[in-house]
């Protein structure tokens, strides 16, 4: 039987996003509490209005980045965590905010939204100097990764209770297509219509499949994906390959990129 | 064992007496797909279908389970499931499935899970007619002899009754009421006269097995796998769906209180990434190119070996749940193809 001597000291941080995986954690109901007692939770904006952040051993991190501000910020975290935790498929992939990185450059975006100067106003000069989205990964050593829009709390729990117990978290990637049939579905595929199940990571128990709903990939990507076949797929039951790939583009953020160019 | 007639019309009292016995579950239609459901009225029934998207496997080995919890004092084991579970409608080739993961699981070294489940499950089987993605013939699974406790074959006007168990036999007894021992010369002639309309049915024609094993074994290096590994897409359908297949992954998963867990059991696919990772980060399998293989060969190649039968019962639900058409149909034709372009041959 496993024992633990101390509770561990855990942050939860948040930096661009919709900050749905925060409140998923707030949202577990019965099993809320117990997040606040089974360890020290020393930073956790969303909850506590008291925060200390000397030294935490497990930061879970939502949110991509997308200033210099939360850039600093982030390194820091990366300097006073031992375990750090991409929470949510905006610190995993870099979420929805990254779509457009490859369409226009940061300073033509810049400019379509805040006008010819392309600067942003002083008063938002409190949040830092703007950066393209980007997620975690791409600027510190991610040890584990828990995607989700928002995650979900089957998924997180056990990954995250594993880690408060000084324990390894199972790493085994799956893509929706298997919890779709635990749920015993047909699938839409077969039926032309668009689904993106083979190419998402698992872990949301098939729940848009079946509610009659296709996935459209918010859990991120599925490690063991593969995208040729699926665009082909995709193109067998009517869409265009543009279509196929902003599709797989919505969720996919810095991953598609990689996979699209061959990395 | 005994075999009974019983009219059509005293089915729906059948129905009602089966399930005093215990929970019944039957083919149910739901949009565009076929499911064994919990049965309250007879009308939820329907028998004309070809198959369900899982097989009787998620009675046996439900996709997720529980098989025991823990806390800081010790761990206490999940077996019993007391309930008695009836299926009504099976097919021969999911019944010859239900035999394959028998011998499984209750061989040598049984498994307690799936024995408690097996003990409390009542199989009625259920003759069915094929579409062309049915491969039984080919397989050697249209016909089924045991492994059901009951088995109802629809002819126009009546059901043949065949009793396979004891438990099947105490089922007749109970509905003696309902029952004929009237089976005339007519009986048998139309009995045969359907059985041949069935035969003649099957469309599709599988590469022979009585080869297949050695087929497999003369194409392992051919370029056929990359092919298939260059299409699939990982998904683990094929196996979830097969009724046969069973590979299994366990995780033990912590409460939030991270006081006390249980340790779960889901049903696994060798086809997804690390399925063959072992201690030490080593994955015998990185590609898809050799999981498929794997699937393949141990499906068509090593339970002939082992078992002197494919792992394949022709179900055909591969044939028609992959979406990237990568099947026991297309995959054998394929190796077939490789070796020999003669027809005379292959069948």
């Amino acid at each position: 039987m496993w024992k633990r001597d101390k509770k561990p000291v855990v942050g939860v941080f948040g930096f661009s996003g919709c900050a749905g995986d925060q409140l998923a954690i707030l949202h577990m109901e019965d099993s809320t509490i117990d997040f606040f007692t089974s360890a020290d939770i020393k930073f956790f904006h969303m909850a506590q209005s008291h925060q200390e952040v000397p030294k935490v051993d497990i930061a879970l991190v939502e949110g991509s980045i997308n200033t210099e501000r939360q850039l600093k910020e982030l390194k820091e975290i990366r300097e006073m965590a031992d375990v750090v935790v991409a929470l949510g498929t905006c610190a995993c992939y870099g979420g929805i905010q990254y779509l457009g990185e490859d369409v226009k450059t940061f300073k033509e975006r810049m400019k379509y939204v805040y006008g010819e100067s392309g600067e942003v106003p002083e008063f938002l000069d409190l949040v830092g100097k703007p950066r393209p989205a980007q997620p975690i990964s791409e600027y510190i050593d991610v040890d584990i990764m828990i995607p989700g829009c928002p995650i979900s709390a089957e998924n997180f729990v056990p990954i995250y209770t594993k880690l408060i117990s000084g324990l390894l978290p199972q790493k085994y990637p799956m893509p929706v297509c298997v919890e779709c049939k635990y749920e015993g579905n047909d699938c839409f595929l077969l039926h032309g219509k668009y689904c993106l199940g083979p190419v998402t990571s698992a872990g949301c128990n098939a729940i848009c499949p079946s509610m009659d709903i296709s996935c459209v990939g918010c859990f991120g990507t599925y490690e063991g994906a593969n995208y040729p076949s699926m665009i082909n797929k995709l193109k067998e039951i009517g869409l265009t390959e543009e279509e196929a790939i902003r599709k797989l583009k919505l969720f996919g953020g810095n991953k598609i990129e990689q996979a699209l160019k061959g990395d | 064992m005994k075999t009974y007639k019983m009219v059509k019309s005293a089915f729906p009292d059948f129905i009602e007496l089966i399930k005093t016995k215990g929970k019944l579950f039957g083919p149910v239609k739901q949009k565009s797909k076929y499911s064994f459901e919990e049965i309250s009225d007879v009308k939820d029934l329907d028998f004309d279908y070809q198959r369900t998207v899982l097989g009787v496997k998620k009675f046996l080995t439900p996709p997720k389970y529980k098989t025991l919890t823990f806390n800081k004092e010790g761990t206490k084991d999940i077996i019993d499931e007391p309930e008695t579970n009836i299926v009504i409608g099976v097919h021969p080739c999911d019944i010859h499935a239900v035999k394959i993961l028998d011998r499984l699981f209750l061989g040598n070294i049984k498994d307690p899970y799936y024995a408690s489940r097996r003990e409390n499950l009542t199989i009625i089987g259920h003759s069915c007619l094929p579409d062309d993605k049915c491969l039984c013939q080919s397989t050697g699974t249209d016909m089924v002899e045991d492994g059901f406790d009951l088995f109802l074959t629809e002819l126009d006007d009546y059901y043949l009754v065949w009793v396979g168990s004891d438990k099947g036999l105490a089922l007749t007894i109970a509905a003696s009421d309902l029952l004929s021992e009237d089976i005339s010369d007519e009986t048998i002639r139309e009995y045969v006269r359907w059985q041949q309309k069935r035969s003649s049915m099957f469309k599709t024609v599988m590469p022979s097995f009585k080869y297949m094993a050695d087929i497999i074994t003369l194409n392992y290096d051919s370029e056929i796998w990359e092919q298939f590994g260059e299409k699939c897409l990982s998904c683990g359908t094929c196996s979830l769906v097969c009724p046969t297949c069973n590979c299994f992954n366990v995780d033990d998963k912590i409460l939030m209180n991270a006081e006390e867990g249980f340790r779960e059991r889901m049903l696994d696919s060798c086809t997804l990434p690390y399925y063959s990772m072992v201690a030490g980060d080593h994955d015998f399998r990185p590609d898809r190119t050799t999981r498929l293989k794997l699937y393949y060969t141990h499906k068509l190649k090593e339970y002939i070996g082992r078992w002197g039968q494919p792992g394949c019962v022709g179900c055909g639900r591969c044939v028609t749940y992959c979406p990237v058409d990568i099947n026991v149909l297309t995959v054998s034709e394929a190796l077939f193809g490789e070796v020999c372009e003669t027809k005379e041959v292959c069948e």
